[in-house]
């Protein structure tokens, strides 16, 4: 241990190559063996390995060849590497129109979500008034109702309004659960900034718009964000309620996922899974990318609040 | 001195006729009693009419018999059956069937991912840095997968024709006849092998990342002490660290037992958008039942049997919520 403490430049990188004994210069708690150690982390990587497993399967998937894929035993490495399954799905008539389609209603329920939920965040978190823990009890178990279970009533009202087969009615039934969920996760937040901080504003000379804007907005940002990117990720991710309500209304719009599960409802698309995991790639990626993007947010949003998926 | 400064700005606010507010109303909301009511209007219309109206809705329909897109339309020719509907479904035997299918099926996935997920973490715990961001990040590209697809994926893995899994086996065994084995042939297979692991593997992300981040919020100074005292691995696990993180560990099991009992996605995507009948848990059958054949109030029952089967769960669920969120208050 004293031979690496003299070395804190860090390891060497090429003479120590081949073999390298294990040398930590963290402090083990004790009885961790380095051999033990060595063990769990196999097994650690063989987890990573399974884990991993279906994605690696469904990237190749997209880049191998017909003939790859038509081949009796299953290659772990395609002989070539061919564009044609994703060019297939960009020629598809209906896959950037229920992209469009999806981008809409996610920011339709995004930004309705924010404003409505922070509304009664605000409310909730700054207010005294008569029926406020009512409230808040009341928007935990909403989200807790499982939307699978009104679907029906929910397509018969929305059928009724005359809001089937439009993003509209959609949009309206994400509301019920961005609203709650982020009702629920920015309250936490806005109680958390003093009252004292918008009196010092209003105090030195904001108005109250001003101490809004100045002090209250950028506090519960970080908030704003984590809800966001939650809200986000459910709504393009959903898919029974936009089945719904918008297939049923027999215009022919989709939403991406729409799109997706119902590709390969064709026998010849059916069989083509080059184009198939092309497709579901392409339509997660949005997710992909604010997932790993906003990492740290996503994972607190989700014990932040009561989050059903 | 700072009174007086208080009083002038709460008094510059009044522009309205509201009366003098309570202490605990201060700062940028100092005016107005009907502010928070104001605030919270958006919200209660939102939930109550997309909510509150069907949830309504749905115990009428419940005693109706509209089971056909005709009498949805035309209501003139629906009429009130009162618990017909109900005997109806309870006397089905394919309904208790599929409860009695979702209740396994459920047990499962929630025994397999709480207990494989807190192996993963307590193993996360225990190796080296690299390895731990290894497995994290994997876990973050899984979880970002949508469930849609990750039916569609687990279907093309496990295809006879072409799929992985079965050339898997075959290199495993060395036996042929894993070759163009169909995993789906047999509805049982078909749900309780390659549905689960779709489920298990898709649940997996968020169970090991907040089982990982309660296990590190165990003070190594009481699994120590308890190393001293003399405690095995075993002990110590069992007497320190659950008690720890009890509270994640409820919420957790709660909310997998929530999520997989209304599973729908997975399995609707695993059988490509036509599961068959025996495949059919709750959700997909409620599905089934309402959406693709028409027959809301037969549905609508069965929804509320679903919800009902749920409440208890719910309930405790509910409480431990408002027991953290009243800590953070």
């Amino acid at each position: 241990m004293t031979a690496t403490t003299t070395h804190p430049s860090g390891p060497p990188v090429a003479p120590e190559a081949p073999k390298p004994k294990k040398k930590k210069v963290k402090v083990r708690t004790t009885g961790q063996k380095p051999v033990v150690t060595g063990i769990w982390n196999t097994l650690a990587i063989g987890v990573a390995l399974v884990m991993a497993f279906p994605i690696y399967w469904m990237i190749l998937t997209t880049f191998k060849t017909n003939k790859d894929l038509i081949a009796q035993d299953p290659t772990f490495w395609p002989s070539s590497f061919s564009f044609d399954s994703y060019k297939t799905i960009f020629d598809d008539a209906d896959f950037l129109p229920s992209l469009q389609n999806t981008l809409i209603l996610t920011l339709g329920a995004v930004v309705l979500g924010l404003v409505v939920g922070f509304l009664a965040a605000v409310a909730v978190a700054r207010f005294n008034f008569r029926g406020r823990s009512f409230f808040i009890v009341t928007m935990l178990v909403v989200q807790m109702v499982p939307l699978l279970a009104i679907i029906i009533p929910l397509f018969v009202v929305m059928n009724k309004a005359g809001l089937t087969g439009s993003l509209l009615g959609v949009i309206l039934a994400y509301l019920v659960f961005t609203v709650p969920y982020v009702v629920w996760t920015l309250r936490s937040f806005i109680v958390n900034i003093p009252a004292e901080l918008d009196e010092a504003a209003m105090v030195d000379g904001c108005t109250q718009w001003g101490a809004f804007f100045r002090v209250i907005l950028p506090l519960t940002l970080p908030g704003l964000i984590t809800t966001g990117v939650y809200s986000w990720i459910q709504a393009w991710n959903e898919f029974i309620v936009a089945n719904t309500l918008i297939s049923s209304g027999g215009d022919g719009s989709k939403t991406s996922m729409i799109w997706l599960t119902f590709y390969s409802t064709t026998p010849t698309r059916g069989a083509d899974y080059g184009s198939q995991m092309a497709g579901g790639l392409l339509v997660s990626l949005p997710v992909i990318i604010l997932f790993v993007f906003f990492q740290k947010k996503v994972s607190a949003g989700l014990t932040a609040g009561a989050v059903k998926g | 001195m700072s009174v007086t400064t208080n009083e002038t700005v709460n008094r510059s606010e009044k522009s309205g006729p509201a009366p003098a507010g309570k202490p605990q109303r201060r700062g940028f909301f100092a005016a107005g009693q009907y502010i928070p009511y104001a605030l919270l209007l958006p919200a209660i219309v939102v939930l109550v009419g997309v909510l509150a109206y069907p949830l309504f809705r749905l115990f009428d329909l419940a005693f109706q018999n509209v089971n056909r897109y005709a009498y949805l339309v035309n209501p003139s020719l629906s009429k009130y059956i009162g618990f017909e509907g109900f005997s109806k479904i309870l006397g089905d035997h394919q309904f208790w069937e599929v409860v009695l299918r979702s209740i396994y099926f459920t047990a499962e996935l929630v025994i397999l991912s709480m207990v494989l997920s807190m192996l993963i973490a307590l193993l996360l715990n225990r190796v080296s840095n690299w390895a731990r961001v290894t497995v994290i990040t994997v876990m973050m590209f899984v979880w970002a997968i949508p469930a849609l697809v990750n039916g569609q994926v687990f279907r093309w893995l496990f295809s006879p024709n072409g799929g992985v899994v079965d050339y898997l086996a075959f290199l495993v065994t060395g036996d042929e006849s894993w070759k163009h084995y169909d995993w789906f042939a047999d509805p049982n297979v078909g749900l309780y092998v390659v549905g689960a692991s779709v489920i298990i593997w898709g649940a997996l992300p968020f169970l090991v990342l907040g089982l990982y981040a309660a296990l590190t919020q165990v003070p190594a100074e009481l699994t120590e002490a308890a190393r001293l005292d003399g405690a095995n691995a075993f002990q110590v696990f069992r007497h320190v660290t659950i008690p720890v993180i009890r509270p994640f560990l409820m919420i957790s099991a709660a909310l997998s037992f929530i999520w997989d009992f209304q599973v729908f996605a997975q399995i609707f995507s695993l059988r490509n958008t036509s599961p068959e009948p025996g495949y059919w848990t709750i959700g997909t059958y409620l599905y089934m039942n309402g959406i693709v054949r028409s027959r809301y109030s037969e549905s609508s029952v069965i929804s509320i049997v679903m919800i009902l089967m749920m409440l208890a769960v719910l309930v405790f669920y509910i409480r431990q919520m408002l027991k953290i969120g009243a800590n953070e208050r």
